[in-house]
């Protein structure tokens, strides 16, 4: 059934592609699709849009979607909303601010439940680029739930992260603090047409161009205006890639490792039961612990 | 692998419908019940919904219909759902809908009609016992 369902995927069949990824997010058949579609071609963009709650994410996305298909260019979105930590449910609302353009074919959104405390996006949001890649989209968004911590996961998954800010949302000492624009490759002042926004930028901009910090567009656009779309995507083409001392293949590869190893000690971690409770009558402190429980893993 | 998988239903407002305060309600309700609800927005077409019933590989739809035109809209939603391949997806209408126009829409292949003052625990627990309807 499985091998029905990416044969329909290669064939582009676009019921199949929302299958895979409902199997994808249920953390079903992970390997088996990775398999499948192989990785990431270098050459599809996925471009990561972050920001805290109602700075305009969704709506930004969906215009800068209709900007792209006015360009010809196939759209994927990947729309994350959180999930509640008690009861597993989720309002996933982001279509609601998007184009609706049920007869195009060249743009594909998808709604994604974002587990709490884990990361601003959902669960395998990798793989899910993989499959969409593969079925052959130009571009492709990947709306945040949120800023903050874990945003720099949405790092490693983007090839540019586009950071929204809006006027009037705390003074210049706001962004002094670590975390958002750090992960920034381009810096956008949404809701441009709002009083303070001119002041906004330049206190980014002043605060981006101090020595030694690396050379970051940031811009002005309004949604509601339908101003600086295509800046913001020439902006976005131009932003210089962020290699750092692997090449992303290599990066991709380490992290997959990683989980692999991961994976494998925990399902090994039957006979671990010994060294916690060393650990909970203090025999052991915490580093000792953990170094005494990898050997037995490795073992 | 995922035990208890979330099942999505997409609630939609369709057609020159303002009043969105029930389904509101219930897209809380249903949410806190522990299900992904995905909610697009006003005055959806019918091809706008089943293009996000099919995008979002939802398991159902619930459709809220105040406006008097279930009957025509309905129908065509049922219909295009066929075309789109996506009939096993299962459909709740709620809403303003005549006592008499109930065995219409079963017919149409609804699966379930709520009216108003309906219990969110009976619209959770019809779900519940439904299942999934796509990893069935």
């Amino acid at each position: 059934m499985l091998d029905d369902l990416l044969q329909r995927l290669r064939s582009k069949d676009r019921l199949a592609l929302a299958r895979v990824l409902t199997l994808i997010s249920r953390d079903e058949q992970l390997a088996e699709i990775r398999k499948a579609v192989g990785p990431k071609p270098d050459a599809t963009p996925v471009i990561a849009l972050t920001g805290n709650a109602g700075v305009g994410k969704s709506t930004l996305v969906g215009k800068l979607a209709e900007h792209l298909r006015a360009q010809h260019k196939t759209v994927a979105v990947l729309a994350c909303d959180p999930e509640s930590p008690l009861t597993g449910g989720a309002l996933l609302g982001d279509r609601v601010r998007m184009p609706s353009r049920p007869d195009d074919d060249g743009l594909y959104i998808r709604s994604l439940a974002a587990a709490s405390g884990h990361q601003a996006v959902a669960e395998h949001v990798d793989l899910m680029i993989r499959v969409l890649s593969a079925f052959g989209f130009d571009v492709i968004l990947l709306e945040t739930v949120g800023a903050g911590q874990g945003d720099t996961a949405v790092r490693s998954l983007a090839d540019v992260v586009v950071v929204l800010l809006q006027p009037e949302s705390g003074d210049e000492l706001q962004w002094e603090k670590a975390g958002l624009l750090e992960i920034a490759d381009v810096v956008v002042i949404h809701k441009s047409d709002l009083p303070g926004a001119e002041r906004l930028q330049s206190q980014v901009r002043e605060l981006l161009s101090l020595p030694g910090c690396r050379q970051i567009a940031v811009l002005p656009v309004s949604s509601k205006k339908n101003e600086g779309f295509v800046e913001l995507w020439q902006a976005i083409v131009a932003a210089p890639r962020r290699d750092g001392p692997l090449e992303p293949a290599a990066q991709f590869l380490l992290r997959r490792a990683q989980q692999v190893l991961a994976d494998r000690l925990l399902d090994r971690a039957g006979n671990v039961g010994p060294v916690v409770d060393r650990w909970k009558r203090h025999e052991l402190d915490e580093e000792q612990a953990a170094d005494e429980l990898l050997h037995r893993l490795i073992e | 692998m995922n035990q208890n998988p979330q099942l999505r239903i997409v609630l939609a407002k369709v057609g020159l419908d303002g009043h969105d305060r029930g389904v509101k309600i219930i897209t809380r309700g249903l949410r806190d019940a522990g299900f992904h609800v995905i909610y697009p927005g006003l005055w959806q077409s019918p091809e706008a919904v089943v293009r996000t019933v099919a995008d979002e590989d939802a398991d159902w739809l619930g459709i809220s219909l105040l406006s008097g035109t279930h009957l025509t809209l309905v129908p065509r939603i049922m219909e295009l759902l066929k075309q789109a391949g996506l009939a096993h997806v299962g459909v709740l209408v709620g809403g303003i809908i005549p006592e008499a126009d109930i065995p219409k829409l079963a017919a149409l292949g609804v699966a379930r009609v709520f009216g108003p003052g309906t219990p969110l625990p009976d619209i959770v627990d019809f779900l519940r016992s439904q299942g999934s309807r796509t990893h069935a």
